[in-house]
């Protein structure tokens, strides 16, 4: 589950020598060694994502098989992808374009586009899915194995009682609880990302129970459709 | 260009000038007062009012540094450069007097003098640049007015700060004593957690992009901001820069859980992940003055609480006792300059409430108990907080001086909240 996020930030360490904007100054000529240093260093302590990088790549450095060979041309297409995006993002930091994520058209009649929308709640400070929850996403779980090309942005939403930086934390352990039950149940993890919008979007401007319970939920959001 | 660079040689000129305002014991021009009483303070009137706008500033920054009485001066005022009668103000219980009065032959040439009163003699004197009217005469004053009270304290005070703060999903500014409010450009929609570097011109903060939440860094000056490596995807919250300006934590949440990296501003690379709590969540991180501690909180016991650990993720222990099941949450916290005490807020009944911990003592204290009251952070003289309060009705700023317990309000609309206080600033 960790693969994608690994390679996001192993692939951040990298460019990190060639960030330009950060560096105009004298660039200490040897990043790479000094960044070797400290991946070692970080290996020694066994916790940093360095050391999680290492130990993933040495495991798929055990397994070269020709599966293995084929999914890393996949990960090195992805990973162009991801540094495209990310070019992408920093433009836009750059210019300030704020752009609302395009929501695919799911390509599916309305009775499914509505189930694939259906919200899941939460109970205050608690990201665990009930069995009200369960139901609804096992209802989406039918249409997903039913159209493998589906992805699904999972958006976790808070509300405005809690602090407002924990929130940003506790929607991101939302979206994932979301996540993880479906990668659980056999959607596999590439077609789902997650989100987290805190207590910033709330559904309900109210300051009452019946608000906050409409607030404390995750959103679900097309991002490929079901056609080709 | 050359934000990290000019970031981390502007952090440590700062801790520089830090050291230098910060003189041996015992320094204070001659001036003595009983301990724990404030000294009475006057600035006097001149007559003609040439000075007026600077001497109401001046005035209003040295009461709100909550470090002197100040009196009200006779309407009978002398005229320009007039040595001051002392015994006027020794009949009023002045301890010190506070005089502007020309300086040398340029008739827009000011300077701020301070007097003994009881010795009847001028002690201190500063002069003040820019042109009357203008922002960096009103600046100037500022400075002069945090001179004074170094003067008379050894520490200097806060007119020459301002604070960040986030208003309807925008990034926005205010000066410490509640002037010029104005909108500050920023990434994102919202943008949220502004974090001041320690040279005054660049904040970090997280921006609501389409592929998540970078942290930017931005210069304040020209608006210039870029991404921080790493940060381009995924959340990426609760920015803090070390006091030396060399290193930025924060917090990056992935499907496993929130945990707290540090990235090293100085060398621009190297994203060290600190806390390692799979599904826990380790979040606002905050600095010990000597770079070498961190605080954070994290639900690895189940509620969110106070913790702190080294620089490098070690030792990880509580920093706020906390009783299970019965204490609430805990967030928020900011350390203060001084190192000795870190503010945060808390739930009590379901509302929170400023806390500060003593980091000596280990004991907490409760600082409010009206409405809610949360995100505390501190002023660069280390007895001012600015937190956000519910208690007028909207959620604003206000300033609570944590040695006498007095309150004023900062902003007064728009709503406000993640204030964020600078360091001293040279220039406005």
């Amino acid at each position: 589950m960790t693969r994608s996020i690994v390679r996001s930030w192993e692939r951040a360490l990298v460019p990190l020598a060639v960030a330009g904007l950060w560096a105009c100054g004298p660039k200490p000529p040897q990043v790479a060694p000094q960044a070797a240093r400290d991946s070692v260093v970080a290996a020694a302590r066994g916790d940093s994502l360095a050391a999680v990088a290492r130990r993933d790549s040495l495991a798929a450095a055990a397994r070269r098989d020709s599966l293995a060979v084929a999914a890393r041309a996949d990960s090195l297409a992805r990973s162009s992808r991801e540094a495209a995006r990310a070019d992408t993002v920093r433009a836009q930091v750059r210019q300030n374009v704020v752009e609302e994520p395009a929501a695919a058209p799911s390509g599916l009649d309305a009775a499914s586009t509505v189930e694939l929308a259906a919200m899941v709640h939460f109970e205050f400070d608690r990201s665990d899915l009930d069995a009200a929850s369960a139901a609804v996403l096992d209802r989406k779980l039918r249409i997903l194995q039913q159209y493998p090309r589906l992805a699904l942005q999972v958006a976790g939403h808070c509300d405005e009682r809690g602090s407002d930086e924990y929130n940003l934390a506790l929607g991101e352990r939302r979206a994932a609880a979301v996540k993880r039950y479906l990668v659980e149940h056999g959607v596999a993890e590439g077609r789902l990302t997650i989100v987290s919008y805190g207590e910033e979007r709330p559904l309900d401007p109210g300051h009452t129970e019946e608000a906050w319970a409409r607030n404390r939920r995750a959103e679900f959001a097309v991002t490929a459709g079901a056609q080709p | 260009m050359v934000v990290a660079a000019s970031l981390l040689l502007a952090g440590l000129a700062a801790a520089a000038r830090a050291q230098d305002t910060i003189p041996p014991g015992g320094v204070r021009v001659g001036i003595t007062y009983t301990p724990g009483t404030r000294p009475a303070l006057a600035v006097a009137r001149v007559a003609g009012a040439p000075f007026d706008s600077a001497r109401a500033v001046l005035e209003r920054d040295l009461d709100l540094s909550d470090q002197f009485e100040i009196l009200t001066p006779p309407s009978l005022a002398a005229r320009p450069g007039d040595a001051p009668d002392y015994r006027v103000f020794r009949a009023m219980g002045a301890d010190l007097l506070v005089v502007l009065a020309p300086a040398g032959s340029e008739p827009a040439s000011v300077e701020v003098q301070l007097h003994d009163v009881r010795r009847g003699a001028l002690v201190r004197r500063t002069t003040l640049t820019g042109a009357e009217g203008g922002a960096e005469r009103r600046w100037a004053v500022h400075r002069a007015a945090d001179e004074v009270v170094r003067w008379v304290t050894g520490r200097a005070g806060i007119a020459a700060s301002r604070l960040l703060f986030v208003r309807t999903g925008q990034i926005w500014r205010v000066d410490a004593d509640g002037y010029g409010l104005s909108q500050v450009p920023a990434a994102g929609r919202p943008a949220l957690s502004p974090a001041w570097a320690p040279d005054g011109r660049h904040m970090a903060y997280t921006a609501f992009v389409r592929s998540g939440q970078p942290l930017v860094l931005q210069d304040l000056v020209t608006g210039d901001r870029d991404i921080v490596p790493s940060t381009e995807f995924g959340l990426n919250i609760t920015p803090e820069f070390s006091r030396d300006g060399a290193h930025l934590a924060f917090a990056h949440g992935t499907e496993a859980g929130t945990d707290v990296y540090v990235y090293d501003v100085a060398r621009q690379c190297c994203v060290t992940r600190l806390t390692v709590g799979r599904f826990s969540d380790n979040l606002s991180p905050t600095w010990g003055p000597d770079g070498r501690h961190l605080a954070f909180i994290s639900t690895r016991a189940g509620t969110p609480q106070l913790y702190w650990m080294d620089a490098d993720g070690g030792s990880p222990d509580v920093a706020a006792r906390f009783d299970y099941g019965t204490t609430g949450q805990t967030n928020g916290p900011s350390w203060s300059p001084d190192g000795q005490a870190i503010a945060f807020h808390r739930d009590v009944n379901g509302t929170p409430q400023l806390f500060v911990l003593d980091v000596g003592m280990r004991t907490v204290r409760q600082l409010t108990g009206t409405g809610r009251n949360e995100d505390p952070t501190w002023a660069p003289d280390g007895r001012h907080v600015c937190f956000v309060s519910s208690r007028s009705g909207a959620q604003q700023l206000w300033v609570l001086d944590v040695e006498t317990g007095r309150l004023r309000q900062l902003t007064t609309s728009g709503g406000a909240r993640l204030p964020a206080w600078s360091p001293r600033l040279a220039a406005p």
